[in-house]
């Protein structure tokens, strides 16, 4: 409680300096990603027919959406996905910045390149690779069941989405390792120095002045992973065809259920609706996950 | 070493000449137990010490799995590079084929269908220059305005963007398609350039970096000296900035070199179609009824893709260097 | 505060509104007034898929032809992508190409909403004779055409000799659908597979083909009406078949056709067979280059003893987006590529002709051309083409896709694969696949009855 005589800290001056550097960004996003979403709510109250034309269908859109089985069944494999994938991930690549900041490695750069190296290739190319090194016939997984008589196969769909998790995870351990890796670098070394002479060991070193830095960016990895992971679409559908038994359908997750609507089906409206939904309830889970390291930020 | 020897400068002179053998024995090995003593405080705190690190083998070796891990399906892309068509059908997939056909390969990507391979090369250079490099600068301004001013709007701007990119980008598609259809803009590099200049993501970077590695201070010193915020922007702040400017330039353009789903939208004609696209499409040939497959092309061709980010990499890392100098020297 | 904070709001509502407006005109075909275009001089766009390798070339030679008209090509990918590209470009009320290339099936859904021109008016009902039948009549809608046909794709048998004889097979005795049955059972004891089919989305085509040769109509579409019935006689006798197949496991249900493991399977002799069209054997030949010289083919089983009929496997047409301006040259263009030279350059690039002309003349049959000679070298000396046209011209039966095809296609794919993966029985899935297709259809405004 403030007393009456104290000036308020946070008197509002009105600076809009900062404006003149956000401008634009702020001008690009609007038209290339504001507009479209307001766009993309207008049409989701609308149906457009073979017959009829297009016809006002107030709510009717979202209200097939809550009963449709496909998209909910895509919703919760996605979120399966994000629960074990993301944590895998950032743990491992957590460690990998730890390993290479500690200057302890023989060849830093050649780790620190390779690691990155998978980042830097397309999708579809990843995708191709793994899918044939995971085709139980013809690929590695083939021959090992070949030398060892084993019958593996992750392509079956009790495995599935682990064996899409790994390609996930080769994909983008790497980017986020030097995610990590940028923020420990800003730690002056004379702290580390400093820390040694009051008799720190390594382990306390870590634990108190790396992790914590950790912490920042922990927050915008973790947020643009479960963003990403939750619109998982490349992978799975670039394996769609590799995958025997069709167990890759056009709804397994979201994104892919709403590009089937709109691009094979016609439908597209009710993709837009999808696609509102599933932005509510990324970012509600992206907020619960991130609220306090969020509001800390914002001050 | 220098404390020893300073000692024995000072000492009294010696007497005979065994006394001053006896001495340097001494001093060699006075000198030999403080590096000894040295080492071993460095061994405890391995990294504290930068000038000699320790290096720990074990360390090495589980790192070297994770790189075999990150670096085995390159070897599989490499390999196969190697193959004509014929090979890569019926060999196994680690194995080599049974003709080393890698230069004709790599000839035949750059010759095939007159040569528009190298025509998507020269479309998916122009996209990340003008594309990633307008992003980071977009990125560069706007995460130091988010970190460094207290402007109105601000937490709307933060809630907006974050809200924004949940949206699915599948489902914005068509409605951006719409957007640039009215406009025009389709089919032309444009389409391209201008989704791609929106980084949401190294907005947030900056913001950060912004954060940590320019202090208020500074700012407030110049703004005294009677510096405009942009000319303090440029002077002052970019140098701090630039490791963090290396690190978004280097996702932004990765991010638009591989970005597969916004041309296939945006762009019809195949003369402004990226690398992604292009090699999709040669991929495809495979399943069109009477195509001839060329996953051999396909392969090659996404070798030769992968080469120039791998470039950029390593030319980026000099600044990385000197960015890690500048953040150790820093106090 | 309050009046400053939401002027940006406001701003970009503004722009919003504009948009809307201009979007909101959406679909709908333009009036034909200076549509047509001066038949002699226009700058044409053209859209489609070039798998021959042959487009600049052909495109050379219609311009020398017609010195007014240029041809801008685009080349967009395959037949999906088109179809896509198409489809967006509609949406958006321009873009839209003046002559396009799309699969036979999908021109109804096209044609459906008014967004193809009806070639009646240049000419096109009067070629009817000149093209076999099959893919012509997927073409028309309202009794008129809509597209006109590059190529054909009549289903015929594509066998391996090798692996045929190996199990004791005489490919000659199989003439009905039950011989090719009891052929199955041979070769399913020596290891490998008669064919294979995952009922995936790639599966469907062959489907659709194999189910009109029985006679089955699953769907009819009348106007506004449309009726599903999974359960007629031909169905009936394609899912009893079928059924039979994958619980003998005479069939790979693991190999979805079009993927790499296809590929290899066809090439180290895993799949002994292909039902499947025409334009077959330049994939053959590249994608399974080891079988050179063990692949012969012959006419596709009959249900019935003594029948003659074949069945269409895709197949693809050009036809006028009604955005064009440029109407007649388009005609002209699209005349020069599928009844001129232009379809003659193509029948020697891979494509599987629909011309009667073409199918019919010495040089297609002649074993001594070049191209004839490296598919014969293949097919171990064997007169392809020969066999091949014939099969183009035996009767089919008339089969109507429905105007949601690309819907119907990708539905097969979830809706029938958990049939051959054992799951659940063909006859159901195909029951789910059915209330499917009539919920779209009345989520589209048809008025449909499935007979269920």
């Amino acid at each position: 409680m403030q007393a009456q005589g104290e000036p308020r800290v946070n008197r509002r001056r009105r600076d809009w300096r900062g404006w003149k550097f956000m401008w634009p960004f702020a001008a690009v996003f609007l038209f290339v990603t504001v507009i479209p979403i307001f766009y993309a709510i207008y049409i989701s109250f609308f149906q457009n027919r073979m017959i009829g034309g297009t016809v006002f269908v107030g709510f009717a859109n979202y209200v097939r959406l809550f009963k449709d089985p496909l998209f909910w069944s895509a919703v919760g494999r996605v979120a399966l996905f994000t629960v074990v994938q993301v944590p895998i991930m950032l743990f491992l690549a957590a460690l990998m910045a730890l390993a290479l900041d500690s200057m302890k490695l023989y060849g830093t750069k050649f780790f620190r390149i390779s690691s990155f190296m998978p980042y830097a290739v397309p999708a579809v190319v990843s995708t191709m690779i793994w899918a044939f090194m995971y085709s139980a016939k013809y690929g590695l997984v083939g021959s090992l069941n070949d030398w060892f008589g084993t019958h593996l196969n992750v392509l079956s769909p009790s495995v599935l989405l682990a064996a899409i998790g790994n390609i996930n995870t080769w994909e983008f351990t790497g980017y986020n390792m030097l995610i990590f890796y940028s923020s420990l670098s800003t730690i002056p070394h004379s702290l580390y120095e400093a820390a040694a002479i009051d008799g720190a060991s390594e382990w306390q070193i870590v634990r108190r002045i790396k992790l914590p830095e950790l912490k920042g960016s922990l927050a915008i990895t973790v947020i643009f992973s479960i963003i990403g992971s939750f619109q998982l679409f490349n992978e799975p559908s670039i394996m769609q065809n590799m995958v025997p038994g069709n167990a890759i359908s056009s709804s397994y997750t979201p994104n892919m259920y709403a590009y089937t609507l709109s691009f094979s089906g016609g439908q597209t409206n009710y993709a837009a609706a999808l696609a509102i939904v599933m932005a509510i309830i990324t970012m509600a889970i992206a907020y619960l996950v991130q609220l306090k390291s969020m509001k800390e930020q914002m001050n | 070493m220098s404390t020893a020897t300073l000692q024995e400068t000072a000492a009294p002179a010696v007497h005979s000449r065994r006394d001053a053998r006896r001495k340097e024995k001494e001093l060699e090995r006075r000198r030999l137990r403080d590096e000894k003593a040295e080492r071993r405080r460095a061994r405890q705190a391995g990294f504290a010490n930068v000038a000699n690190p320790r290096r720990s083998k074990m360390l090495t070796i589980v790192c070297a799995i994770f790189a075999i891990y990150c670096l085995f399906p390159f070897l599989y892309l490499l390999i196969n590079a190697t193959k004509t068509q014929a090979d890569f059908t019926s060999t196994f997939g680690l194995g080599f084929g049974k003709t080393f056909a890698l230069w004709d390969n790599i000839k035949t990507v750059f010759t095939y269908q007159d040569g528009i391979f190298s025509r998507w090369f020269l479309n998916t250079i122009l996209y990340v220059v003008v594309g990633a490099g307008g992003a980071t600068l977009l990125a560069v301004m706007g995460g130091y305005a988010l970190a460094k001013f207290r402007f109105p709007g601000r937490k709307a701007v933060f809630v907006v963007i974050i809200g924004a990119i949940s949206v699915p980008g599948i489902a914005l598609a068509v409605p951006q398609f719409l957007l640039f259809a009215q406009i025009g803009l389709t089919n032309s590099p444009w389409a391209m350039i201008i989704p791609s200049l929106v980084s949401p993501f190294g907005l947030y970077l900056m913001w950060i970096f912004s954060e940590q590695a320019v202090p208020t201070e500074l700012l407030e010193a110049a703004r005294v000296d009677g510096a405009s915020e942009m000319r303090t922007f440029f002077t002052v702040s970019l140098p701090l900035l630039a490791p963090g400017i290396v690190t978004t330039a280097l996702f932004t353009i990765v991010a638009t070199w591989n970005n597969y789903f916004l041309p296939l939208i945006m762009i019809r004609d195949s003369s402004w179609y990226p690398l992604t696209i292009g090699l999709n499409q040669w991929k495809d040939q495979a399943s069109n009824a009477g195509g001839q497959a060329i996953q051999n092309l396909v392969i090659t061709g996404s070798l030769i893709t992968i080469i120039p980010l791998v470039i950029a990499f390593l030319l980026l890392q000099k600044y990385w260097q000197s960015g890690l100098a500048a953040g150790a020297v820093k106090e | 505060m309050r009046a400053r904070k939401f002027t940006p709001v406001l701003a970009s509502l503004a722009a919003l509104a504009t948009v809307m407006s201009l979007t909101a005109c959406g679909s709908g075909s333009s009036s034909s007034s200076g549509a047509q275009g001066d038949a002699d001089n226009a700058e044409i766009t053209f859209w489609g898929w070039d798998s021959g390798g042959s487009m600049s070339k052909l495109i050379a030679a219609f311009e020398k032809a017609n010195p007014g008209i240029t041809v801008k090509f685009s080349s967009t990918g395959n037949a999906e992508n088109t179809q896509t590209a198409l489809a967006n470009a509609v949406a958006a009320g321009k873009g839209a190409p003046d002559v396009v290339m799309l699969e036979d099936a999908t021109v109804m859904q096209f044609a459906v909403t008014g967004d193809l021109v009806d070639l009646k008016q240049y000419g096109a009902a009067d070629e009817a004779d000149k093209f076999v039948s099959g893919p012509w009549n997927m073409l028309q809608y309202n009794g008129d055409p809509y597209g006109m046909p590059i190529d054909s794709g009549p289903e015929v048998l594509f066998y391996n000799k090798a692996v045929f004889d190996k199990a004791g097979v005489n490919a000659d005795d199989i003439k009905t659908w039950d011989d090719y049955y009891e052929a199955a059972k041979k070769i399913r004891a020596t290891g490998s597979y008669i064919t294979n089919n995952s009922g995936s989305s790639m599966d469907y085509q062959p489907f659709t083909a194999q189910a009109a040769q029985a006679g089955a109509k699953p769907w009819t579409v009348d106007g506004d009406n449309i009726t599903i019935d999974m359960n007629d006689e031909g169905m009936q006798k394609y899912t009893a078949f079928w059924q039979k197949l994958i619980d003998e496991d005479l069939v790979d249900t693991s190999i979805a056709n079009w993927s790499d493991d296809w590929n290899r399977a066809l090439n180290d002799g895993t799949i002994a067979s292909l039902t499947i069209g025409a334009w077959m054997p330049v994939n053959l030949m590249s994608g399974a280059p080891d079988q050179s010289g063990n692949w012969r083919v012959m006419q596709l089983p009959q249900w019935t003893e003594g029948e003659d009929y074949t069945a269409e496997d895709g197949g693809s047409s050009l036809a006028i987006s009604s955005q064009s301006t440029n109407q007649a040259a388009a005609y002209k263009f699209i005349e020069y590529m599928t009844l001129g030279d232009g379809a003659v350059t193509m029948s020697e690039t891979g494509t599987f002709p629909a011309l009667k002309s073409i199918l019919n003349s010495d040089s297609f049959v002649d074993p001594d051309s070049d191209a004839n000679k490296t598919t014969n070298e293949y097919f171990g000396g064997q007169n392809v083409n020969k066999i091949l046209a014939e099969a183009a011209q035996r009767p089919v039966n008339t089969f109507q896709y429905l105007p949601y095809n690309s819907f119907a296609q990708t539905e097969y794919g979830d809706d029938i694969s958990p049939a051959y993966t054992g799951k659940e029985t063909l006859a159901d899935a195909f029951k789910t696949y059915g209330e499917k297709l009539a919920e779209h259809g009345t989520q589209e405004g048809y008025t449909v009855t499935n007979k269920d």
